[in-house]
């Protein structure tokens, strides 16, 4: 009860802009640091030390870019669903932006996967672009991001612009398990999973050290920035209120 | 130093454009910071009187 009690302070807490802002501008940096770390050893494996594949040679090279990208794309898509779900039912406003500022990094993400796939595409397959099941329904997913983020930006009252990208976050949800299962749904020139978290994965265990650890370091650089654009945000909007005087006067 | 690879230009120009949109993602918050910042203090001064004193 009192461990549930604590949680729940802390919860409502973290809802409140100052301490979001304070925790946020804190952690950011420190996420930076382990990104830089994570992506250093993670670069450093996938171009020095796994060797070239033997049919797709060195090109494959690229999966250590693509591969994270592709999942950070469609995970961070997942957070921004829960957040915005939080944010629609409970009204919190932090979590509201919090939403919101997963949307570029998204975006960002997606944009990796889709041209690094492209130019992967093309000694491999022959071609930049297919419109199979799994690259359509992932251009899909970028068109939702940059919906989702003219839809916040296309509302003056920025909370009201918030509550309408929510509800189309929501709708968008419908996406992801189609971008999961395209590959089995359907006939597609991309290839299935060679990862599998709960079977036996077909990729040489020699390839996955890079693999995972540049999947941390998307996750760590995802986190820094939702967390930095969400606390600029906040002191955009609450620019009147005494907290931000008080926070920017401490910074200066 | 740098790795030679078959595919290189395919290999290079990913990484390459991985690096960009990463230092693009971490670029932008840090301008719109100092924009907003520079904004709040200008604003601030304006309200207290003290436009002149800023800078």
């Amino acid at each position: 009860m009192s461990a549930f009690h604590t949680l729940k302070v802390g919860f409502h807490r973290l809802g409140s802009p100052p301490n979001f802002y304070q925790l946020a501008t804190r952690l950011a940096p420190w996420f930076w640091v382990g990104f830089l770390i994570t992506a250093s050893i993670g670069l450093y494996q996938a171009l020095y030390v796994v060797p070239p594949d033997y049919q797709q040679s060195d090109s494959y090279r690229i999966l250590f870019i693509h591969v994270p990208s592709a999942w950070q794309a469609l995970a961070g898509y997942a957070i921004m669903a829960v957040l915005a779900a939080i944010a629609l039912i409970w009204r919190i406003r932090t979590t509201e932006i919090m939403a919101m500022a997963c949307a570029p990094v998204g975006a960002a993400f997606t944009f990796i996967c889709l041209t690094t796939g492209a130019i992967w595409g093309k000694p491999m397959w022959g071609t930049w672009w297919v419109w199979d099941a799994r690259l359509t329904s992932m251009l899909v997913l970028l068109f939702i991001y940059l919906g989702i983020m003219g839809l916040y930006a296309a509302f003056e009252d920025r909370r009201k612009g918030a509550r309408v990208a929510c509800i189309l976050v929501l709708v968008g949800v419908v996406n992801i398990p189609i971008i999961q299962f395209s590959v089995e749904w359907w006939t597609t020139l991309h290839q299935g999973s060679t990862i599998n978290f709960f079977g036996e994965s077909t990729m040489d265990p020699a390839m996955l050290p890079p693999l995972i650890w540049m999947t941390i370091a998307v996750k760590l650089m995802f986190t820094a920035v939702m967390l930095q654009r969400a606390s600029l945000d906040l002191i955009d909007q609450d620019r009147r209120k005494q907290w931000v005087v008080g926070a920017i006067g401490e910074q200066s | 130093m740098i790795p030679e690879f078959e595919y290189a230009a395919y290999v290079w120009s990913s990484y390459a454009i991985f690096a960009v949109v990463i230092a693009w993602q971490a670029i932008v918050p840090f301008l719109r910071r100092r924009r907003l910042i520079a904004e709040l203090r200008e604003e601030r001064a304006f309200k207290t009187g003290t436009y002149g004193d800023q800078r």
